[in-house]
């Protein structure tokens, strides 16, 4: 899922070295922050939030098959 | 000779679709308009621009530079490699086939649609198409951002659009009649931009209907009402 987010985040910026992620382990859910440059949080976010929904969508199917819930908070 | 026929809203459009599909330069290439199309309402009885690209010879241009030209990576095989990036991180298997062109029968005015085929492939339609059209938003912009022009690529899975497509007629040229014989107007279940575009087409020259979109956002929708 991680991984996911971090090829989708490092397509769409244009510093892909200032992606992080950090994965944050509950019990049944699973928190994962987004931080990019200041510069490129329109790009992962997008026009009315559209991208930002879309990675939520697809970080869902993810989840749903390690049978998890995710939350993607970008930061 | 290498060429193709592209066919998109403007000519415009075509000749960047044919430019990426082709990996050619302007000056590369023979252009030779077919159509040059029209607008129509809203996106309603438009009609496609159509062009024929021909590669031109590369004779004399690579020996004047004195350096081969940089492989020019095309839209379908990037967009066919960021795909399979992107499901290998759902831990989704599947093969994704390139269809190009305007034979690609679910193609909405874009020319090239990647065709997921595979076993357990539901998941990634998802509710009302939602995950699929996800998944097609998110590798355009990848694909727009590698090559740096906006790219249109469809993606499908085993058919689904077209199958859809094809439903989506059928219940809008029923409900017409329904509506044309009670002349009551008949609200359709919201749908995404580019379902509703199908039941407008489908019904934009319909005798006894015609159509309207209602509500905003996720809830916006089609009501069908009778011509007046």
């Amino acid at each position: 899922m991680k991984d996911l987010i971090e090829y989708i985040a490092k397509s769409l910026v244009d510093s892909p070295n200032d992606v992080h992620i950090r994965q944050i382990e509950g019990e049944q859910s699973v928190i994962l922050e987004l931080r990019v440059a200041p510069d490129d949080m329109g790009k992962v976010i997008g026009k009315q939030g559209r991208v930002a929904k879309a990675m939520r969508t697809l970080l869902k199917i993810a989840a749903a098959r390690e049978g998890r819930r995710v939350i993607l908070e970008i930061a | 000779m290498e060429s193709l026929e592209v066919s998109a809203k403007t000519v415009n459009e075509a000749i960047q679709q044919a430019l990426a599909t082709l990996g050619k330069n302007r000056e590369e290439v023979d252009i030779s308009i077919l159509s040059e199309g029209s607008r129509g309402i809203l996106g309603i009885g438009s009609e496609d621009a159509r062009i024929l690209v021909s590669v031109r010879a590369p004779a004399e241009e690579q020996a004047e530079t004195g350096k081969a030209a940089p492989v020019a990576r095309d839209v379908a095989s990037v967009a066919k490699e960021v795909l399979e990036k992107l499901m290998a991180s759902l831990r989704i298997q599947g093969r994704v086939n390139v269809i190009t062109s305007s034979a690609s029968p679910a193609s909405d005015g874009s020319d090239i649609t990647l065709d997921i085929e595979g076993g357990d492939l539901g998941v990634l339609i998802g509710r009302r198409g939602e995950n699929l059209s996800s998944l097609q938003f998110i590798l355009n912009l990848i694909v727009s951002k590698q090559l740096h022009k906006r790219t249109r690529v469809t993606v499908d899975v085993s058919g689904y659009r077209v199958r859809r497509q094809e439903m989506l007629k059928g219940l809008a040229l029923r409900m017409a009649e329904r509506v044309q014989t009670t002349r009551q107007p008949i609200a359709l279940e919201a749908m995404p931009a580019y379902e509703r575009r199908i039941i407008h087409i489908a019904l934009s020259q319909h005798p006894g209907a015609t159509t309207q979109s209602i509500g905003e956002g996720e809830d916006r929708k089609v009501v069908i009402v009778p011509r007046k």
